[in-house]
């Protein structure tokens, strides 16, 4: 870090090879698009890099870079109302009509080759059930299980209180497991 | 309420889901019917969001954020 901190290139290179994986892991499931996920993940090192004089060594370098990456995910799911939709169609769809037209559609898109690749990585029936949750639910349950940070990491990356986040943590659990179940009936 | 009668927590589900619960805890699993079974449905799901694959980015990657980031030496 303090090699970074003077910007050496390949100090800053071993930072990329470290991280590009598990944050472009947790942005792709995030938004459920390579090539925006992509671009997040290379927007969050650029921020993170050229401003990296300003990074305080009292917090984990891991909690600052992912607390960048899921505010740039949060954003974009806000922007463009993603988070409205599920796999299910939106969550105030009242009729089966309002489900369908508000459904996300994941063989919509089949006909580029990048899109068969998503169908392939993000089709699995976890994968799916964890698209269903609130963006909330799913960094928190994604930065827990997936990237193994302790409840207090999840807490200072996501700025949350301790107590939210074991709550999000145990609701999002309980819906995976109704997905799953309900999928498996 | 002794140890080993009191329910499980949900922390403490999970810390059993992954081998951490310690055995005074855990012996309370076998007595209770409840737990077990809560404990049995969440193994499953961490078991497998754990397994979960990590994605990486195109090839290049590194290069292209490089390009866009000030390298300076003191």
């Amino acid at each position: 870090m303090a090699w970074a901190k003077q910007g050496h290139d390949a100090a800053f290179r071993e930072l990329v090879r470290r991280y590009e994986r598990p944050l472009f892991s947790l942005l792709y499931r995030m938004v459920r698009d390579r090539a925006l996920a992509e671009d997040l993940a290379q927007e969050t090192f650029i921020k993170v890099l050229n401003g990296i004089k300003s990074y305080r060594p009292e917090f984990k370098f891991s909690s600052w870079i992912f607390k960048i990456a899921n505010n740039a995910a949060i954003d974009h799911l806000r922007r463009k109302s993603i988070d409205t939709l599920s796999l299910d169609g939106a969550p105030n769809a009242e009729t089966s009509e309002q489900m369908r037209a508000t459904q996300l559609q994941v063989g919509d898109r089949a006909e580029s080759p990048l899109a068969e690749v998503e169908n392939r990585e993000l089709g699995t029936a976890i994968e799916r059930a964890i698209a269903r949750l609130r963006p909330e639910y799913r960094s928190c349950i994604l930065l827990r299980h997936v990237e193994g940070f302790s409840y207090e990491e999840i807490a200072a990356t996501l700025e949350l209180p301790l107590g939210t986040v074991k709550t999000y943590i145990h609701r999002a659990r309980n819906e995976l497991r109704g997905y799953l179940e309900e999928r498996r009936e | 309420m002794t140890d080993l009668a009191m329910h499980l927590t949900t922390e403490e589900i999970e810390l059993w889901a992954q081998g951490l619960l310690p055995a005074t805890r855990a012996l309370h699993l076998a007595d209770c019917s409840l737990c077990r079974v809560e404990a049995e449905r969440e193994r499953k799901v961490i078991l497998e969001l754990v397994q979960l694959p990590q994605f990486a980015p195109r090839a290049g990657f590194a290069d292209r954020v490089m390009a866009q980031v000030q390298v300076f030496t003191l």
